[in-house]
C-alpha cells in the first residue's frame, strides 16, 4: 500500500491541540472496536478511531515475558483484582489484546445464547441469529484450525490423551494465515502470521478512509440530555509518559469500546452517564484459569508449536473449557512450585514437560469496577469466587491430571496449596478428585473479562440494548466484551466481533 | 535536674531512634550498575536470588544469572504505582526478620544479613504458611525473581528455551507504523516482501543470538 486515504497519526504527530469532526468516533482500537471502524468506514461514513497504546512494530517487540508485559499492557502486566487476589490483563496498544493474545476464535454453542436470551430478555441474539456476524468476521480474517504440522508435541499429546479417555478434542480454530509454530504469540507474533487487529482490520479501516489517532486517552464522553457529543481526552506518551495537548472529537455517533475495564470507568468518569440502571461497572464475570503441568519421560520440546492449538469442549456443559498452553518462559516458569534446588530441578524439567489450563464459567462470581481516585482509566477492580463455582476447580484440574496420565507423564505438578509439589500422574487425578477445595488453594488468573455494561432487554437492568446502543442515550454505543449479559464458556474474542459487526450495521442503517 | 534528667532522656530516646533506623536503613553496600534499585533494595534481592537459586544445583545460581541487574531493569518499565508495590514487598521481607525472627543463631538480623541457610528457611516459612496473604507475599517475591532469572541468556540456554531465529516478512502495516517513539517519516519499509508460508520451523533450528536477546532497560 503506498499511502492510505485515512490518516494514521502517532505521538510524534502531535505539535498542538487537536479537534475533529466525524458520524462516528470510536474509542478502543481492540478485537470489537477495529471491527466497528473497518465497517464503517467501508459503508462510506467518517469514522476516527481513538487509541491510547501505540503501534509496535516487530522491532518494538521484546520476547521476554515480564518485560513484554510491562510495555504491551496496562499497569504494567501487573494488575490484580481485589478480594480473591487474581492476575488479569488488559493490552494498551494499537490492536489492543489482539497483539498479545493467542489468536484462539471459538464460536459458543447454542446453549450459551440461549442462556442470554432467557435470563437477559433477549429476542434476537441466539446463535443462529448471530452465524452471519461470525461468518462475517472469521472470513476476513481467515480464521481456521490449527494445522497439525504446526501443532508440535505439547499440543499433540493433549490430543492423544484425550482420544485414549474418549474425551473429544479438536484443533483451535485461531485468526492466523502462515503460522509456523514458534509459540509466540504472546509477545507479538514475529512471523506476521497472526491476524491481530493492527495487521488486518486497522489497516483496512485506512485504506477505506478512516483516521486514526493512537498515543490519545479519551478522559470524558460529551452529552447533553439524551445525546452524546462526542469524547475529549488528552495526547500521551507511550508507555505512561506525562499527558499532553487535548484531543477533542465532536461526532453524530460515539462507540465506546475501551473494553471491559475501561468502558465502564469512562463512563462513570463522565458524570455517571449512561447509569440510570446502576448496572455500569457492576455483573462483573471472569473466566478463572486452572493450570497443570505434566512431566514427560523424553523431551517434548514445548518451545515449538502453537501457543495453544488444542482444546476439548466436551466439559462446556459443566462448566469448564480445556486447551493447551504455552507461554515466554519467564512466565511459565512461574507455575514451578517450591524454591532452591528442588525448584532449579523442575525448571531443568521444563523441555519435558507441558502445560495444559482450563477456563472456567463462573457466572455466579461476580464483580464491580470503578474509577482509581488518581485519574486514568485504570479500574480499582473487585471480584470474588461463589462457593459454588470454587469446585469446579478441583473438577477441571482433576481432569487435566487424568489426560497427562493417559498421554503418558511421569508425574503431574498441580500448584496446590497444601498437596505435594509433584504427584505420580497415575494417582493425581484421584487425589485433586477427592479433596476439599478452597479459592485460596492456588493463584488463579484471567485474561477474559465481561459483564460490566451488559446487554438486557430491561432498560432498569441493564446498560445497553441487543444491538450495543446505551438505554439512556440514543446515540452511545458500547461494543466490547462488556456488553455481554453472562460469560461465554469459551475465549470471548470472536463473540465480541461477532457482536460488534452487528452493531456496526446498526449504526451504519440509521446515518 | 529536672531539664537535666529530660535532656538525657531526649538523647537516649533519640540515640535509641538513630539505632533503629540504622538497623532498617544503613549498613548496605554499594550497588554498582543499579540505577533503579536502591542499594538496599539491591542487597536484599541478592540475598533472596540466592536463595531462591543457590549455587549447586543443575542451573546457574541466581547470583549468576545477575537476577538483581534484569530486575533493576525491570523496575524502571513498570508503572509508579506498581513500583512503589514492589518496593513494600522488598521492604517488607527484608526487615520481617527483625520482628519474626530466623532460626538461631542471630536471627533477629535483616533478611540480607542472614546466612543462606537462614534465608532459605525464612522463604520457606513465607510459602507453607497456612495464611494465604503470607504465601501472596512469597508468590509475588517468586515471580519476580523468577522473571529476572529466566531473563539470563544462560539459563534460557540451558533449557534449551532460546527463542528461534524467525524471519520477519514485510506485511502491508509495516508501511503504515514507525517504531514506537519515532515520526512516520522513520518508517523504513517501502515494499511489502512475501507472507509468511506457514512452514513449520524447525524444532531443532537456529535460535537467536546476541543483541536481540538482550533485555531493553
Amino acid at each position: 500500500m503506498s499511502a492510505s486515504a485515512g490518516e494514521l497519526r502517532v505521538f510524534a504527530d502531535y505539535a498542538g491541540d487537536v479537534r475533529e469532526e466525524a458520524d462516528v468516533v470510536v474509542v478502543g482500537s481492540g478485537p470489537c472496536g477495529a471491527v466497528v471502524v473497518k465497517e464503517l468506514a467501508e459503508a462510506g461514513r467518517r469514522v476516527v478511531l481513538l487509541e491510547e497504546g501505540p503501534p509496535f512494530t516487530p522491532e518494538d517487540f521484546v520476547l521476554d515475558g515480564a518485560r513484554s508485559m510491562a510495555r504491551t499492557m496496562r499497569e504494567g502486566g501487573l494488575r490484580a483484582t481485589r478480594g480473591y487476589v487474581m492476575p488479569t490483563l488488559q493490552a494498551i496498544c494499537l490492536g489492543g489484546g489482539s497483539l498479545v493474545n493467542s489468536a484462539i476464535c471459538v464460536r459458543p454453542p447454542p446453549f450459551v445464547f440461549d442462556a442470554w436470551c432467557e435470563g437477559y430478555e433477549l429476542a434476537r441474539t441466539t446463535r443462529k441469529d448471530l452465524e452471519p456476524h461470525f461468518d462475517a468476521v472469521s472470513e476476513f480474517l481467515g480464521i481456521a484450525p490449527t494445522p497439525d504440522d504446526v501443532q508440535g508435541p505439547r499440543n499433540l499429546l493433549f490430543r492423544d490423551g484425550c482420544r485414549a479417555l474418549g474425551i473429544s478434542s479438536e484443533p483451535i480454530a485461531r485468526n492466523v494465515r502462515g503460522c509456523r509454530g514458534s509459540g509466540e504469540c504472546f509477545t507479538g507474533c514475529r512471523s506476521r502470521a497472526k491476524q491481530s487487529m493492527d495487521l488486518s482490520y486497522v489497516p483496512a479501516a485506512l485504506r477505506a478512509g478512516a483516521r486514526v489517532l493512537t498515543s490519545v486517552q479519551v478522559q470524558r464522553v460529551r452529552a447533553e440530555g439524551t445525546r452524546a457529543l462526542g469524547v475529549e481526552g488528552r495526547v500521551v506518551a507511550p508507555f505512561g509518559g506525562p499527558l499532553g495537548a487535548r484531543v477533542r472529537v465532536d461526532a453524530r455517533v460515539v462507540v465506546l469500546s475501551a473494553g471491559c475495564m475501561a468502558t465502564p470507568v469512562l463512563l462513570q468518569r463522565s458524570g455517571d452517564l449512561a447509569n440510570r440502571s446502576g448496572q455500569v461497572g457492576r455483573n462483573l464475570q471472569f473466566h478463572p484459569g486452572a493450570m497443570v503441568t505434566g512431566v514427560f519421560a523424553e523431551p517434548v520440546r514445548p518451545e515449538f508449536g502453537a501457543t495453544q492449538g488444542y482444546q476439548s469442549l466436551a466439559f462446556l456443559e459443566e462448566g469448564f473449557k480445556l486447551e493447551t498452553f504455552w507461554a515466554p518462559p519467564t512466565a511459565l516458569a512461574l507455575r514451578m512450585p517450591g524454591m532452591g534446588v528442588p525448584l532449579l530441578r523442575r525448571l531443568a524439567e521444563l523441555p519435558r514437560s507441558a502445560t495444559w489450563d482450563a477456563i472456567l464459567s463462573c457466572h455466579r462470581s461476580l464483580g464491580t469496577v470503578r474509577p482509581r481516585r488518581s485519574g486514568g482509566l485504570d479500574p480499582v477492580i473487585t471480584w470474588e469466587f461463589h462457593p459454588d463455582d470454587v469446585p469446579l476447580l478441583g473438577r477441571a484440574a482433576s481432569v487435566l491430571a487424568d489426560i497427562f496420565a493417559a498421554a503418558g507423564a511421569e508425574k503431574v505438578i498441580p500448584g496446590i496449596h497444601g498437596l505435594p509439589d509433584e504427584l505420580p500422574a497415575r494417582e493425581a487425578a484421584g487425589i485433586l478428585a477427592r479433596r476439599t477445595w478452597r479459592a485460596t488453594d492456588l493463584v488463579s488468573g484471567s485474561t477474559h473479562a465481561f459483564c460490566t455494561t451488559r446487554m438486557h432487554g430491561d432498560p432498569r437492568r441493564g446498560v445497553v440494548d441487543e444491538l450495543g446502543r446505551c438505554h439512556d442515550l440514543d446515540n452511545l454505543y458500547v461494543a466490547d466484551t462488556g456488553v455481554f449479559p453472562r460469560c461465554t464458556s469459551v475465549n470471548p474474542m470472536l463473540t465480541g466481533m461477532a457482536l460488534a459487526h452487528r452493531t456496526a450495521g446498526a449504526i451504519r442503517d440509521r446515518l | 535536674m529536672g531539664s537535666l534528667l529530660a535532656l538525657i532522656g531526649l538523647l537516649a530516646a533519640g540515640a535509641l531512634a538513630a539505632a533503629g533506623a540504622a538497623r532498617f536503613w544503613l549498613g548496605y553496600a554499594t550497588a554498582p550498575g543499579c540505577h533503579a534499585l536502591a542499594r538496599r533494595e539491591a542487597a536484599f534481592l541478592d540475598a533472596a536470588a540466592e536463595a531462591m537459586f543457590p549455587p549447586g544445583g543443575p542451573l546457574p545460581s541466581g547470583r549468576a544469572a545477575g537476577v538483581t541487574a534484569s530486575l533493576d531493569g525491570y523496575l524502571a518499565l513498570v508503572p509508579a504505582r506498581m513500583r512503589r508495590l514492589m518496593r513494600l514487598l522488598f521492604a517488607l521481607v527484608e526487615h520481617a526478620t527483625l520482628v519474626f525472627p530466623a532460626p538461631p543463631p542471630r536471627g533477629r538480623r535483616r533478611f540480607s544479613a542472614l546466612s543462606l541457610e537462614q534465608r532459605g528457611a525464612v522463604l520457606d516459612g513465607w510459602r507453607t504458611s497456612p495464611l494465604f496473604p503470607r504465601r501472596l507475599v512469597f508468590t509475588s517475591l517468586r515471580a519476580l525473581l523468577t522473571n529476572g532469572y529466566v531473563a539470563d541468556p544462560a539459563v534460557l540456554a540451558a533449557l534449551g528455551l532460546t527463542p528461534y531465529a524467525v524471519e520477519t516478512p514485510v506485511v502491508e502495516a509495516d508501511l503504515l507504523y514507525p517504531r514506537i517513539g519515532q515520526p512516520r517519516s522513520a518508517i523504513r519499509h517501502r515494499t511489502v516482501t512475501a507472507p509468511s508460508d506457514g512452514r513449520p520451523l524447525a524444532p531443532d533450528g537456529p535460535r537467536l543470538t546476541g543483541p536481540a536477546l538482550e533485555a531493553p532497560r
